[in-house]
């Protein structure tokens, strides 16, 4: 039914052989994706080496509940977009642009979060440059924490923003029947994007939000 | 070459099969009660273990994401090769770094 819609370009053999090259060529992107991301990780890693006691002092001004909250929301939203894939792999239409639009308000409400945090923060004086007001031995080394926090949190509600944008075209691309049981791939690729953003988030917890808890 | 003659068009349906939808609400909830004992065990005080369990939960879940929602378990192996390569260089990388950083001893300088 659908050889006419969806034509296999030239230079396939076949719908399968272009789907596994467009999954690949997604894969190579998430690559360098874990690596941009990874660069500011090693940075963290190594500042965390020099600056211990000032990385633990500096997590425990970050809000933990709220990025709780916000880790459980980003899983969600990664698992109605999973669902959402396999809707339209079993034909349905409806419920998968219905789990797109979850998962894009998921998203949303995951930035405003984030806003909130920043307006907060701005208020205690930890934006390094803006406005900086903290005091004491450990001052410098809360500084480079909250530097890094930044730049890791920055790029990566940027990553969520671009996720949301792609997820509202896909829904909407779905609901005008663009993708069906025989071909989703534009669908498939942009789940994986919004998953390799969920595994980022889900490193991002740990590093920020629970260091120095304990004590 | 395309469409020659000799080679079957394979027609199955593209992607493959999709995780049943009790598998992927069982891994939400695997991952929702792994971010509970992630903040749980990061109230306690098991010095640098509070560390190895945070980054250690991360990785499960992590793990949980790659193999049921990207379904690596499923798919090309290949694409296991490309997503395993990825973090390999993420390990190398740091791995590398920590070694300069942590056996580098600070030089007098010599005048």
């Amino acid at each position: 039914m659908n050889a006419h819609a969806h034509p296999v370009p030239e230079q396939f053999d076949d719908p399968v052989q272009q789907r596994e090259a467009a999954t690949l060529g997604m894969w190579a992107f998430l690559a360098t994706e874990i690596l941009f991301f990874g660069v500011l990780f090693a940075g963290y890693t190594y500042c965390r080496v020099l600056f211990p006691q000032a990385f633990a002092a500096a997590s425990r001004h970050t809000d933990m509940l709220l990025g709780t909250i916000e880790t459980a929301v980003l899983l969600t939203s990664s698992c109605a977009v999973a669902l959402s894939v396999r809707e339209v792999q079993l034909g349905g239409r409806r419920m998968a642009v219905a789990l797109l639009g979850l998962a894009a308000l998921l998203g949303t409400s995951f930035l405003v979060m984030h806003g909130f945090e920043y307006y907060a923060e701005y208020g205690e004086g930890l934006i390094p440059g803006i406005h900086y007001t903290q005091q004491g031995i450990y001052a410098r080394g809360i500084e480079v924490f909250y530097c890094l926090y930044y730049f890791i949190t920055g790029f990566h509600s940027i990553h969520v923003a671009v996720g949301v944008a792609l997820m509202l075209a896909m829904a909407w691309r779905t609901w005008h029947r663009a993708f069906d049981p025989d071909y989703h791939t534009p669908l498939e690729l942009t789940a994986l994007y919004w998953h390799l953003v969920d595994i980022v988030w889900i490193f991002v917890y740990p590093v920020i939000y629970l260091v120095g808890r304990a004590g | 070459m395309n469409r020659s003659a000799d080679r079957p068009v394979r027609t199955h349906r593209s992607g493959p099969r999709p995780p049943s939808l009790a598998g992927n609400l069982w891994t939400l909830l695997a991952l929702l009660a792994l971010l509970a004992l992630s903040a749980g065990s990061a109230m306690l005080k098991l010095g640098p273990f509070n560390t190895v369990a945070n980054l250690g939960i991360a990785m499960a879940k992590a793990l949980l994401v790659l193999t049921i929602f990207m379904r690596l378990k499923t798919d090309n192996a290949l694409l296991r090769i490309v997503a395993g390569v990825g973090f390999a260089w993420l390990a190398v990388m740091i791995a590398l770094s920590l070694a300069d950083v942590l056996t580098r001893a600070p030089l007098l300088a010599p005048w």
